[in-house]
């Protein structure tokens, strides 16, 4: 009894405080952060492994994820990529939930439209796809925030080649998206300063490959991710088919 | 005991009719499948309709002409052939016969708003019998009297169907029973009884003017009643025993003694609301302010029919009497009047140049244009509302609304899949007002491995120049958008030639004509930096043409 008293009382203690606040935050910084709501998993392994070891769970589904491009030309890459986190979203809702696509006019004039028999390489189905072909940013924005208050869409992935959402905008959306607990991706030919919850950045590799890096992910103020990213190879089929099928044609660079 | 008919008791006073001032109008059609139809055929020649009809082809119903040659209704098939061997003749179809009396019958409410339909439908026969009944009590005047009302109708049957013209029996009585029996029997094809007259018009008719049934005809004969007033000879309850009820009915509601209604064609309920104010408004909140009442008023007379609108339009009059009109599709059919006030709210601050009111909007008029059936959605018992997704259909229908109405229905699309091999023909993008749950027809094609195709594809395919090692093989290097890529590595050629079918079909689609007609040999490339790439060389060389041009046309992530 006497024992325990002395304790409490040694805790009390403002050095011994101090002291176990130090290790609190010691420990914490080698412990992953935990997370509440749903999350995924990205199906890269090193990211994966990223965010086993800095956030319990993945990348969570309720916020706003920014993926934008190294340069103007490494948009389709962006968009890959943007495909392949939307395919794990889409995984988290029902078999009928859409994904809603929306692009600016301008997006659809550099990169093109969505061509649903290519989608399901990427894991998307063409009948899970509502597109809006060409709208202007405030609209597509708009339609973002409109797709979180209907539950059965279960992703938006807004594209933009020419303008980022300035930072009220973006705290706009993020907060919604929060709110709402599902996820809303953005793929940005410019970056602004945002209030998304990750922001990864990608250039084209040669051989089929992504350079990833994950900018910002907002859980995690202490570990920052690591800048350098990582080379990715994403195993698409096409990947699988350069081992037995030889290119017409490979040079030396 | 001869066989002669029952001895003649002494004739009953008629009861003298009361002087209702009800006129009712009876037209006949004697004609009228034959001659609504829409085949062609020609007029002044015989012509029937053919239907299977007690086992046989029969003719269901013939034109003057094939009445003068000798044919008639219910006659078969062969023998009509046997008669006039070029008779002109096509399949019936009564419900379409059916559905142009109805649409006759509202055309003729510029006459009278009271138009029923005949209480008898067939002929002794059996057969379709098409007939209206107007009741025009206090209408003729307004086209100068009964009689230049009948002709106005006359003539105006007579232009129809440019110049074929509809055969038309009438007749103008003061009860149903009289004016139907005088169209079908009275010796002119137009009839007017001066009122209070109907009895004195109708006794000499035969029989069958009493609408009487087939076996009640065949009674009559047999005892040699030739005419209503031989019937009416008879003491009612003599007749009564001897007939049955209904014969005595009938000839009282021909002789106007017994009343009788008439069962009116009722419109289809229009859901239409409309305010009109007394100083015109120019703000917009207060528009819609007014837009939100009446769109709950809308909403209220929808689900009392149980109705749900699947396209609205609202008409705002301004005070020079411009209409100002928005059109609303709907996804699903909906009677949520907060849900139809948010797609107005969201259509009117997106009006091109904002909302000219002039100097004030002075009428809101709301109109449901199509409305379907909808069902009442089962209210929840127990579920707490996060658990349970509600009607996930309705709440997508919700959104497409509102992006619909703010972005336009040509902007929210799906892909429908498109039996086609070339690349940009296999998948067409559709309104997702038309394509509800995005399932097609038609599949995709199962051949294409999709990872051999890229996940952008430019709208339309961009020339770009290219230098290749040799004419026939893969690009070296190539310029697009004014970037030269040099090409490190090249998959291909996937070749994909023009469907041969493609001109036969008599597509219309854009782009067929010039990028369908030649072979395309398509390449996979990336270059120097990692960028992926699909392009194709236009033409095979020599067979299909000397200078080749290269187009980009899609991208690999």
């Amino acid at each position: 009894m006497q024992r325990a008293l002395n304790k409490s009382r040694q805790t009390k203690s403002p050095k011994r405080q101090h002291q176990l606040k130090r290790l609190h935050r010691l420990v914490a910084k080698h412990e992953p952060i935990v997370q509440r709501g749903a999350s995924i998993t990205t199906g890269f392994a090193e990211i994966d492994a990223y965010f086993d070891a800095h956030v319990t769970g993945g990348v969570p589904c309720g916020g706003l994820h920014e993926v934008a491009a190294e340069s103007a030309a490494d948009m389709p890459a962006v968009l890959g990529f943007a495909h392949r986190l939307a395919a794990r979203f889409m995984a988290q809702g029902a078999d009928d939930d859409v994904l809603l696509y929306g692009q600016t006019h301008a997006a659809c004039r550099d990169g093109g439209q969505p061509y649903a028999p290519a989608l399901t390489a990427h894991g998307v189905s063409p009948h899970s796809l509502v597109y809006l072909d060409g709208v202007t940013v405030p609209d597509l924005l708009w339609a973002g925030e409109q797709a979180l208050t209907c539950p059965s869409v279960a992703c938006s992935l807004l594209t933009s080649s020419e303008a980022a959402p300035d930072f009220t905008h973006s705290r706009r959306l993020s907060l919604a998206a929060r709110t709402a607990e599902r996820p809303i991706l953005l793929a940005l030919g410019k970056t602004a300063a945002s209030a998304a919850t990750t922001r990864w950045r990608l250039a084209a590799l040669p051989h089929n490959g992504w350079q990833v890096t994950l900018e910002k992910l907002r859980l995690s103020h202490d570990t920052p991710p690591p800048l350098d990213g990582w080379a990715l190879y994403p195993s698409t089929p096409q990947n699988a088919e350069t081992r037995h099928v030889m290119p017409l044609m490979r040079r030396a660079v | 005991m001869t066989s002669a008919p029952l001895p003649p008791k002494p004739q009953e006073p008629f009861a003298s009719p009361v002087l209702t001032g009800r006129r009712i109008v009876a037209l006949w059609f004697p004609h009228w499948a034959a001659e609504t139809c829409r085949a062609p055929y020609q007029a002044n020649r015989p012509f029937a309709l053919i239907d299977m009809h007690k086992n046989a082809q029969r003719l269901i119903s013939l034109n003057a002409a094939a009445g003068e040659a000798g044919l008639y209704p219910s006659m078969t098939l062969p023998d009509a052939r046997a008669l006039v061997p070029d008779v002109q003749t096509a399949m019936a179809d009564p419900q379409d016969a059916a559905a142009r009396l109805q649409k006759c019958a509202y055309w003729l409410q510029r006459y009278t708003p009271w138009i029923g339909e005949d209480t008898m439908q067939h002929t002794a026969d059996g057969l379709r019998d098409y007939g209206l009944l107007l009741d025009i009590s206090g209408c003729a005047h307004l086209f100068g009297g009964e009689r230049a009302l009948l002709v106005d109708i006359a003539a105006r049957f007579a232009t129809y169907l440019d110049g074929r013209g509809m055969t038309a029996r009438m007749a103008i009585a003061g009860s149903i029973g009289a004016a139907w029996g005088l169209a079908r029997f009275a010796a002119t094809d137009l009839t007017i009884v001066p009122e209070g007259q109907d009895a004195e018009a109708v006794l000499p008719l035969p029989p069958a003017a009493l609408r009487l049934t087939p076996p009640h005809i065949d009674l009559c004969q047999r005892l040699g009643l030739d005419t209503v007033a031989a019937l009416a000879r008879f003491p009612r309850a003599d007749l009564t025993r001897r007939f049955g009820p209904e014969p005595v009915l009938r000839l009282e509601q021909a002789l106007g003694q017994a009343g009788e209604s008439l069962n009116p064609y009722l419109p289809p309920p229009q859901f239409l609301v409309r305010q009109n104010l007394a100083q015109g408004v120019t703000q917009i909140e207060a528009l819609t302010a007014l837009i939100d009442t009446l769109c709950v008023r809308l909403a209220a007379q929808l689900k009392a029919e149980g109705q749900g609108a699947q396209r609205l339009d609202v008409a705002l009059t301004r005070s020079d009497n411009l209409v100002l009109a928005l059109a609303l599709p709907l996804a699903h059919p909906s009677a949520d009047a907060a849900h139809m006030l948010r797609l107005f709210e969201e259509r009117l601050s997106r009006l091109a140049g904002g909302l000219d009111a002039g100097f004030g909007i002075e009428s809101v008029q709301l109109v449901a244009a199509k409305t379907t059936a909808i069902t009442a959605p089962q209210d929840t018992i127990g579920l707490s509302g996060r658990l349970r997704k509600t009607a996930p259909i309705a709440a997508l229908g919700g959104l497409y609304d509102r992006l619909v109405s703010r972005l336009g229905a040509q902007v929210v699309v799906r892909p429908v899949a498109h039996a086609s091999y070339i690349p940009e023909r296999a998948v067409r993008f559709v309104s997702v007002l038309q394509a509800q749950n995005g399932a097609s027809d038609e599949t995709a094609n199962p051949l294409v491995d999709a990872a051999a195709r890229p996940l952008f594809m430019l709208c339309a395919p961009e020339p770009i120049e290219v230098i290749a090692e040799i004419p026939e093989g893969a690009p070296y290097r190539f310029r697009w958008r004014r970037v030269l890529h040099e090409v490190t590595t090249a998959y291909g050629p996937e070749r994909i030639a023009p469907e041969w079918w493609g001109g036969l079909v008599g597509d219309n689609d854009v782009g067929t004509t010039r990028h369908n007609s030649r072979t395309r040999d398509y390449y996979r490339i990336e270059d120097t930096q990692g960028h992926r790439f699909w392009l194709y060389r236009d033409g095979l060389y020599d067979r299909e043409t000397d200078n080749p041009r290269w187009f980009m046309h899609g991208v690999f992530p």
